[in-house]
């Protein structure tokens, strides 16, 4: 197992070079400089010329790239000459937010639709199962910024019941902490649980209806054993899958929602990095975003073993 | 059946945070209409009157907390060198000017204490007040003066080309003089400017500046920077040891009273999302709000709108390359446009804008002109087609560069780009990000027309349009046109100058004004003592607890 784990996290590597140059590559072609950004629109040709010669961008590609790449070798991953800090500090300040929110959306998401699912292949073809399914598909048809237009007007403005925008520190108190994120992370939540209701209910349908349940039922087992037991136990490799692409999405920056909701997250540094051309942010986020994905998907992997035996990672 | 467990205890901890968190949210109490707020250019208090409330026999307690929701994150707090509204508007508490303009736009002593001129006029010799205080303490002395004075001729795009070959000096340790080259009109109106203007810094902070501008932001203003969290907000506190200036509170000058604690600039840059924040009363005032929001908030009894002309949205024209270089098809593309048309696709509201030629705030009786309307808002298609035929046009490529970032110029550009096609040209639209259309607008090879909002200036030869770095004008009409202005003997013939070159920006095809815009701020109704100048001016700004 533990050859395996360091296997993948070594097999990384290349994907997180290739990204980077990429990533470099398209950001140095793409007009508009960092000194736009600081300088304004009415600013001289000469005042941007010289700021970009202060910063180092007006050097050759190959030479500011491997002047970044050498950096990120001794642990620093360049300075975001924006917000006045290293690139690393920069995405460790705007992470917790998202992480927070990320957490709190896959709370909800889950609570919702494990149990939906599950009652909608139980009851496959009834009203409940129609009703569910109906839901779901508006769910996923729904546009995010939309529902999220929504539930700050109902819920903010005529309910006046949660803030329409801003984020608490957790360290400034758990309840506005969770004050401020409740309606972001329903935005998110309800968005992701009508997709994971539906791969919920579609694998649950496919073990169901399986010899092993039939078998467990005539044995005389409790229904709620066979469901859980038998039925969701046999399913949840599929499930787990949804859920980790589910959780990485959201906890690498949801760009429209932490925008609507005014929250300082990964998304909204994401952004607001491309916007100010902050190369080296750009640089530092799509970096970090590629390793969550990966190391989501890999602790997901790791899972399966645990939820069934028969999956031995790492044995041919 | 441990995941059955799990999730009814995680269900049951959801709920209770979800109720704790509903239960728990301070929504403001609702308190009866504040008296309206001062003169801005107008204030709208919107839709039905709020019942009078009787008067209270207690004092009005205040809250100590501003909240200002602001469209974008400042780039800095350089106020010389970064030019932008945001930056000069949160500058304007932060740091003081020697003058400043007052509510009539005439420039008055904040940090000077008087002047006088010498008999050739050009140098002028500024007393400044004694006594006067940095947030560091230190007290403000005639080096720190000449430092940022240098500075800001130095970085500033609005000061450099006016003042140019200037010095200043020091006399004495609250005397300083500046000497010009030449005996320059308007150098007064340029030293009050409220662009890119010149805050007075302690030479600590100018002398260990870099190219990326000051690292500290120490000022004298009626509030100190206590924090910047970049991307969140700008924490500004009161000054306890400000030196009010001479005079009752008057455009940026006059008494400073910091009303408010605390003013927290707070980066919302959805639209949505600040509007929803004033009507909720999450935030008191609520910054850029867009033209087709403000009709919907005209109708809110809890929301004061206040508008102010604020400057023109321009159309610029390539002058120098290509087809663009022919003068007669610069003027048949300009006899094509429709302003009206134009203005109205670009902000949606006619009570947010005034189609007129003018460069400058028609209610400037300085500078306010219709010079040039002989050819201006034609929306000819047929005549501009038989312009551009007899101009020799065979169809070549006409390129508007845009940005959606901006709605109004992004609009304004489709209409344009309709009416050109209408009149025979092949306009076509090139559309980038913010970032990357300021790059093709500065190259003339990559564009014939291009659409910018541009706010007002103290003074025409301010006006991009007249830099050959802008839209690439280089006729020396333009040159000789902006002397005529700066070194006419009286207002009148300074101002016939402005006029003549007025005119010929029309004439020649170089640019158009396409419309003067109006900002708008939605403030809470409560808040007391907020006044939208050429920025919104905070510190006499409070709201009732």
């Amino acid at each position: 197992m533990l050859s395996y784990i360091l296997k993948r996290i070594f097999s990384l590597l290349p994907t997180l070079f290739i990204v980077s140059i990429v990533v470099f590559l398209v950001v140095y072609m793409i007009p508009g400089g960092p000194a736009t950004a600081i300088l304004g629109m009415e600013a001289t040709a000469e005042e941007l010329a010289a700021l970009n010669a202060e910063l180092g961008f007006d050097r050759p590609f190959l030479v500011q790239y491997a002047d970044w790449f050498g950096g990120v070798f001794q642990g620093d991953w360049g300075q975001s000459y924006f917000l006045d800090m290293s690139v690393l500090d920069a995405i460790g300040e705007y992470f917790w937010p998202t992480f927070s929110l990320a957490i709190y959306a896959e709370l909800i998401s889950l609570l919702l639709s494990v149990p939906l699912g599950i009652l909608a292949a139980y009851k496959r073809g009834t009203l409940v199962d129609t009703a569910t399914v109906s839901v779901s598909l508006l769910g996923i048809a729904l546009p995010g910024f939309l529902l999220s237009m929504f539930l700050m007007l109902f819920f903010g403005v005529t309910l006046k019941w949660l803030p329409v925008a801003g984020y608490v520190e957790l360290s400034k108190g758990f309840f506005e902490h969770v004050r401020y994120l409740t309606l972001p992370a329903l935005s998110l939540g309800l968005v992701q649980a009508a997709y994971i209701t539906r791969m919920t209910r579609s694998s649950m349908l496919d073990v169901l209806y399986m010899n092993y349940i039939r078998t467990a039922r005539a044995k005389g087992l409790k229904e709620a054993a066979v469901v859980f037991v038998y039925g969701l136990k046999n399913a949840a490799p599929t499930v787990l899958t949804v859920i980790g692409q589910s959780f990485g999405s959201l906890v690498t920056g949801t760009i429209v929602t932490e925008s609507i909701f005014n929250i300082p997250g990964l998304g909204m540094l994401t952004m607001s990095a491309i916007t100010r051309r902050d190369v080296f942010v750009i640089q530092g986020v799509v970096l970090f975003v590629t390793l969550i994905y990966v190391l989501v998907n890999l602790l997901v992997d790791i899972l399966y073993g645990f939820v069934d035996p028969r999956i031995q990672l790492g044995r041919k | 059946m441990k995941h059955g467990k799990f999730s009814r205890v995680l269900a049951l901890a959801l709920a209770a945070a979800m109720m704790l968190s509903a239960c728990g949210s301070s929504t403001p109490a609702e308190t009866p209409a504040a008296p309206s707020t001062p003169s801005t250019e107008t204030t709208t208090p919107a839709a039905p009157a709020t019942p009078a409330a009787p008067a209270a026999p207690e004092a009005v307690e205040y809250k100590t907390e501003l909240n200002i929701a602001m469209n974008a994150n400042p780039p800095s707090l350089d106020v010389p060198a970064v030019n932008s509204n945001i930056v000069g508007g949160i500058g304007m508490h932060i740091f003081e000017p020697l003058f400043s303009l007052n509510a009539e736009s005439q420039p008055t002593a904040v940090l000077a204490d008087s002047y006088t001129v010498s008999e050739d006029g050009k140098v002028y010799t500024i007393k400044i007040r004694q006594g006067v205080k940095f947030h560091n303490g230190q007290e403000m002395v005639a080096d720190d003066v000449v430092a940022s004075m240098t500075r800001w001729l130095e970085k500033s795009g609005k000061a450099a080309p006016l003042l140019g070959g200037s010095t200043f000096e020091k006399v004495d340790d609250y005397t300083i003089t500046m000497t010009m080259p030449e005996a320059y009109s308007d150098a007064l109106n340029v030293l009050a400017g409220n662009i890119q203007w010149a805050a007075i810094m302690p030479k600590s902070v100018i002398d260990a500046a870099t190219e990326e501008g000051i690292g500290e932001y120490i000022g004298t203003g009626p509030y100190k920077l206590a924090e910047w969290k970049q991307d969140q907000y700008v924490h500004l506190t009161k000054y306890e040891d400000y030196q009010q200036p001479v005079g009752e509170s008057s455009g940026f000058t006059g008494e400073k009273l910091a009303a408010t604690e605390n003013l927290y600039f707070r980066v919302v840059t959805d639209a949505t999302t600040r509007i929803a924040g004033v009507q909720t009363g999450q935030y008191d005032v609520a910054e850029g709000i867009p033209a087709d929001q403000y009709s919907i908030l005209a109708g809110d009894s809890n929301v004061a709108l206040s508008t102010k002309t604020a400057g023109t949205l321009n159309l610029f024209f390539n002058t120098t390359v290509g087809v663009m270089a022919n003068e007669g098809i610069r003027d048949a593309i300009m006899m094509a446009l429709n302003c009206d048309e134009i203005s109205l696709g670009a902000y949606g509201e006619p009570a947010l804008y005034v189609v007129n030629p003018g460069w400058c705030n028609p209610a400037d009786s300085q500078w306010g002109s219709t010079a040039g309307e002989a050819v201006y808002n034609k929306g000819d298609k047929e005549g501009a087609k038989a312009a551009a035929e007899a101009a020799g046009y065979k169809g070549e490529e006409i390129v508007l560069v845009t940005t959606p970032d901006y709605p109004e110029m992004y609009n304004a550009t489709l209409v344009v780009t309709q009416q050109l096609i209408e009149a025979g040209f092949n306009a076509t639209i090139m559309e980038s990000d913010f970032a990357t259309f300021m790059e093709r607008r500065a190259d003339p090879n990559q564009f014939s027309l291009f659409i910018t909002s541009n706010s007002y200036n103290l003074s025409p030869v301010q006006l991009s349009v007249l830099g050959s770095s802008w839209a690439g004008l280089n006729a020396p009409e333009v040159q000789e046109g902006i002397q005529n202005i700066r070194m006419a003997a009286s207002a009148s013939e300074s101002r016939a100058a402005w006029e003549s070159l007025q005119e010929f920006l029309y004439e020649y095809g170089a640019a158009c004004v396409l419309g003067h815009y109006s900002g708008v701020i939605a403030a809470d109704a409560d808040v007391e003592g907020f006044d939208y100048f050429n920025f919104p001016v905070y510190w006499n700004a409070k709201v009732p607890a």
